[in-house]
């Protein structure tokens, strides 16, 4: 008690220190927002700082200030990426090799630009290339990540301008592919001079017909006839090698994480053979469109509708999306919406059936292109692109709280294929979103093939697939609670809405739903030795079933089977055994309540069976647990009189009895110890007279058994005493 | 221990009208939109028809313009599918050629920092294809041509074809097209042939004008066995020369099988297996049955066995070719006589058709 007042007091008290702070201000806050942002990078800026003012001539080996502040320069570049004045300290330090050559190669292996390349950092870096200390290695490097960022650099004016400087390294063998490339990029007519052109084909004839020297002589060509005289064929074979740059893969990443601001154009090959693209096309599929608007608009809409249609695309808060609610036009391709919260909550609002269309349409072709159709050589290893596709798919789908009939469609056939373990708590999470299926279907569509990926994979497999029929059950069982309507209601949409299934169509749906699963659970607890993570997703599972009618209201209860019901009974652990008796309390709660209206309102009935059902197990649970009597005629447990006394068991009828129950033991061992702390010998029996049994049975629902706290509450009438405690428990 | 808390009592009053036996359920139009269709997921189970006419000469010339005839017939075509097209007209051609030029010249100058004077350099045409619609229902073939200016050429050199690619459908399911609504128009099958580059950048241009899906279109083992048939079958009308069959066959290493029939031979054994099953029943001549291409597929494959003692079943048909055309387990096809067409392509329509994800 004092605990609980406790946390309700600070939870008092937290509202009104908010209203505090308030009050003081937000501007408080975002100061010391970004104090702390500043805070994060100033060993960042401090490193800069460090490059910046370095001395000629510093040592590097041995020297840690160096190379830690490296190493933070490089973690910012490979996780964000770096500022343009980043870049350009980084350049400027690494090119003018102050430190030697050494550090020179690794700083340009880091220079990933976030945003843009400052162009005055790229000429500054060519200048120092003519100072002749650098290794050419390191300058063919510094060549390739200019070609690699080129169309990240902000502006290339300046760059055109030292056209001549550059083009003075072209003799030297090594940089001259490169520097052909480079140069071949900023050509522009007045570039093209008969003293280049005669270089080149001094060149030409010196290292033989070079791409690289051919491709540029055809730009030249072009821009000046009457210079070239040079035939070049038509189709030069392949453009620029596409080099195999280490900032590409690097640089791809920072932009994803950078949330892809900059659309990625760093295309360096030539249009003639990409090769790139056909890497990137096998995943091809799976990679959500951009949101753009309609490019071809449809005359006739322009008729129709007087008022201005928007693009989603501009639609830049959720304010601005309800107040253009009504006017907004649907992206070209609607798998786009799916990228983004704002294009989803638009979602959740249209429609409209061919766009709804549209979307399944992209969605169902990228989902059995990836899955079914497409053969994957390398079948283990999941990228990365994919996994992120599915989560973003399943958070889709929890935010509108239903499936996609084109991710169902494509579910039911994959489930045929599937192992079982690749991207299972994807597939299992988009399995559960499954809707109602009609009886007829659901054996050949689910039952089927999850049997078989049921007995043959592992533990966890059973429990992963447990937990989410049991949610695939809830959202069932919520449809059913929210979206039952009488036929006369349904007036709100079109009764195309409206699907063609009745209550006693849902009602054996789920009952196959649930006679499926136990069957699964009776074998699955068999085949595991009653393990108690299963049996704890198996009751979570009978947990929603038990209350189908008072919480859901369905009429409809369904019991668990034997195989279901006695390995909970027989659990080692309380907790299975407390769980199962808060369900059959729930079964009595639901039951008693189902028999009452069915008698006020003969709407619907349940059957007999059922109740005969419950009280067989009530009855049985009831004997073991207060009565001490297990074995009597008519149970489900049976064995002889013979084999047990054989079995030299002392007294077996009162083995599952709450004090001698295996789950409950314990308790009663430390109930009497705490009982009669003089004792010596242990006997358990005592506890059972009059007063003792209270409390123990006081003291075993301070345990938190709730589940057997309510079970015996509701079920054994106190005042019949513990001698013939035979309760109320008949339901008839 | 989680536990459900809540314990909504049913009103009494309510409960009494809900539990009424008429009962109906409003589903979100999203998961319902491809039940309307009749198409409902997973549950209707759609297959390669059991049954198709025998292919009769039909002489399209007069109605197929003799130029697209020439190009469908000369080049060898790498098969897709295509979900339906939303919002395609036929009557915009013109603009979506214009369109996609530019698309084209847009992504081809992409990473280059000047322009080369490409703008000229890439002409696409889009023309409609009469007299390849069959049914009703059929929207009218679309070719798609690009033609280039090689950037060296004299002025008055002629534009040179590098891509070519048609979207049809050749007796399209009547069901699946009524189910579409009338946004969208359905040519599930499509064709290419030309340089990879230019079939990428012309899908991706479709993908986002049109909301479709391409998908690549292989001919199984099933479809192929048809085309067989069906080719042989035409051999009293036009000589087939030489039935070839390329088998596959999964030992190791892997073993390929060229199996070459006489065409007359084919056919002799064809026609046995016509006679028996026309004294089946005679009202059904015209059609053939699956019954009968397998029959026809495993004489074949006796005949085989008895000469080789390699038994082909246990392998795959990976090609098959006549001098009516030649088709690819990967999607490759090519007809090559222009009377058969039809045939093949209602075929392959069906094939695309079947892919189609709701």
């Amino acid at each position: 008690m004092a605990a609980s007042s406790d946390s309700s007091e600070s939870d008092q008290l937290r509202p009104s220190d908010q209203s505090v702070s308030c009050r003081s201000g937000n501007r408080s806050m975002r100061v010391a927002e970004n104090e702390r942002r500043k805070k994060a990078e100033e060993p960042f800026v401090l490193a800069l700082k460090y490059f910046s003012d370095v001395q000629t001539g510093t040592p590097v080996t041995g020297n840690d200030e160096f190379e830690k502040n490296l190493v933070l320069v490089e973690r910012v570049a490979y996780s964000n990426g770096l500022s343009p004045e980043a870049i350009s300290i980084m350049l400027e330090f690494a090119m003018s090799l102050r430190m030697g050559s050494s550090p020179c190669v690794r700083v340009l292996k880091c220079l990933l630009p976030s945003s843009v390349v400052p162009q005055e950092a790229v000429v500054r870096g060519v200048v120092w290339l003519n100072v002749g200390k650098m290794p050419i290695t390191t300058q063919v490097l510094f060549l390739k990540w200019v070609l690699t960022v080129f169309d990240m650099i902000d502006a290339k004016d300046q760059l055109r301008a030292v056209y001549g400087f550059i083009f003075s390294f072209i003799t030297e063998e090594n940089l001259c592919p490169f520097v052909c490339h480079l140069l071949y990029l900023l050509t522009r007519k007045e570039s093209v001079r008969a003293f280049r052109v005669r270089k080149l084909m001094d060149l030409q004839s010196k290292l033989g017909r070079q791409p690289f020297l051919l491709h540029l002589l055809s730009l030249y060509k072009v821009f000046s006839p009457e210079l070239v005289a040079l035939s070049v064929p038509s189709r030069v074979k392949s453009g620029f090698k596409n080099h195999n740059s280490p900032w590409k893969v690097a640089l791809a990443a920072v932009q994803r994480r950078n949330g892809a601001q900059i659309a990625s154009a760093i295309s360096l090959a030539l249009p003639v053979g990409d090769r790139t693209s056909s890497r990137k096309r096998k995943h091809g599929h799976l990679q959500i469109p951009v949101l753009t608007s309609v490019t071809n608009k449809q005359p006739h809409t322009e008729q129709n509708s007087r008022k201005k249609l928007i693009p989603l695309v501009q639609i830049q808060s959720f304010d601005q999306l309800l107040k253009t609610m009504h006017q907004i036009e649907l992206p070209a391709q609607m798998g786009s919406l799916l990228g983004s919260g704002l294009a989803l909550q638009y979602l959740d609002c249209v429609q409209e059936e061919s766009a709804l269309l549209r979307l399944n349409f992209w969605l169902g072709c990228a989902l059995q292109e990836e899955f079914l159709f497409g053969s994957d050589d390398d079948a283990a290893h999941i990228p990365e692109e994919t996994l992120q596709f599915l989560d973003k798919l399943l958070s889709a789908q929890h935010f509108l709280q239903e499936g996609f009939s084109s991710s169902d469609a494509f579910l039911y056939k994959f489930l045929n294929v599937w192992d079982g373990s690749l991207m299972r708590p994807q597939i299992l999470g988009l399995l559960s979103n499954i809707p109602v299926i009609p009886a007829l279907h659901l054996g050949k569509l689910l039952f089927e093939p999850l049997t078989q990926l049921f007995f043959t994979s592992s533990l966890f497999f059973k429990c992963g697939l447990m937990e989410c029929l049991n949610s695939m059950l809830v959202k069932w069982l919520t449809w059913h609670s929210v979206y039952a309507l009488e036929d006369d209601l349904d007036i709100s949409l079109g009764s195309h809405t409206s699907v063609n299934m009745t209550l006693s169509g849902f009602k054996d749906s789920v009952m196959e739903l649930v006679h499926f699963v136990g069957r699964l659970a009776s074998v699955g607890l068999q085949l595991e030795g009653c393990h108690t993570l299963l049996l704890s997703f198996v009751l979570d599972f009978y947990g929603t079933v038990c209350d189908t009618f008072l919480k859901f209201g369905l009429p409809l209860v369904v019991m668990p089977p034997a195989g279901v019901f006695y390995p909970a009974f027989f659990a080692a652990d309380p907790i299975s055994l407390d769980r199962l008796a808060h369900i059959m309390h729930r079964y009595r709660v639901n039951l008693t309540s189902a028999k009452n209206q069915e008698k006020a309102t003969e709407a619907f009935h349940i059957s007999r069976q059922t109740f005969q059902e419950f009280n067989h197990y009530l009855v049985f649970m009831v004997n073991c647990l207060w009565n001490s009597r297990m074995f009597k005629p008519g149970m489900d447990v049976r064995l002889s009189e013979e084999l047990l006394q054989k079995s030299n068991v002392p007294q077996y009828w009162t083995r599952f009895d709450l004090i001698h129950h295996p789950a409950l033991m314990s308790y009663a061992f430390d109930f009497h110890q705490k009982c009669w702390p003089g004792r010596k010998e242990m006997d358990l029996n005592s506890i059972k007279h009059l007063k003792p049994w209270s409390w123990y049975l006081q003291y075993l629902f301070n345990q938190g058994f709730d589940g057997l706290k309510d079970f015996f509450q509701s079920n054994i009438n106190q005042q019949l005493t513990v001698d013939d405690g035979q309760g109320d428990s008949q339901q008839r | 221990m989680e536990r459900p808390q809540t314990r909504r009592t049913p009103l009494s009053g309510g409960v009494e009208k809900r539990m009424s036996k008429s009962r109906s359920y409003r589903l979100s139009l999203r998961s319902c939109v491809s039940s309307r269709l009749g198409l409902t997921p997973g549950w209707t189970t759609r297959r390669l028809n059991s049954k198709r006419k025998a292919p009769k000469s039909q002489n399209i010339t007069n109605q197929v313009s003799p130029d697209h005839l020439a190009l469908l017939v000369k080049h060898e075509w790498q098969l897709s599918y295509v979900s339906p097209l939303y919002h395609f007209r036929h009557t915009q051609l013109k603009s979506y050629a214009r369109q996609l030029s530019a698309f084209i010249a847009a992504e081809k100058q992409q990473g280059l920092a000047v322009e080369v004077g490409i703008q000229d350099s890439f002409k696409v045409s889009f023309s409609g294809v009469q007299g390849l619609a069959v049914a009703d229902d059929d929207p009218e073939t679309v070719l798609i041509q690009v033609h280039t200016k090689p950037v060296f050429a004299q002025q008055d050199d002629p534009l040179k074809l590098v891509w070519s690619g048609w979207l049809t459908c050749c007796n399209g399911s009547p069901e699946y097209l009524h189910s579409l609504p009338k946004d969208f128009t359905c040519l599930p099958l499509f064709g290419s042939s030309g340089a990879q580059n230019l079939t990428s950048l012309v899908k991706s241009w479709f993908q986002k004008n049109f909301d479709c899906s391409f998908g690549p279109l292989e001919i199984n083992h099933t479809s192929l066995e048809w085309l067989v048939a069906l080719w042989t079958n035409c051999n009293t009308e036009t000589n087939i020369q030489n039935l070839k069959m390329l088998w596959t066959l999964p030992v190791e290493p892997p073993l390929q099988v060229t199996y070459v029939v006489e065409g007359n031979d084919a056919w002799d054994l064809w026609s046995s297996l016509q006679q028996r099953s026309e004294g089946d029943g005679g009202e059904e001549a015209g059609w053939i049955g699956i019954e009968e291409v397998t029959a026809f597929m495993q004489g074949l494959k006796n005949h085989f066995y008895r000469h080789f003692r390699l038994e082909l079943s246990a392998g795959n048909l990976s090609q098959v070719s006549t001098s009516l055309g030649s088709a690819k387990c990967n999607g490759k096809i090519k007809v090559s006589n222009s009377r058969y067409m039809i045939t093949t392509l209602t075929l392959l329509t069906e094939c695309a058709l079947l892919k189609m994800p709701v």
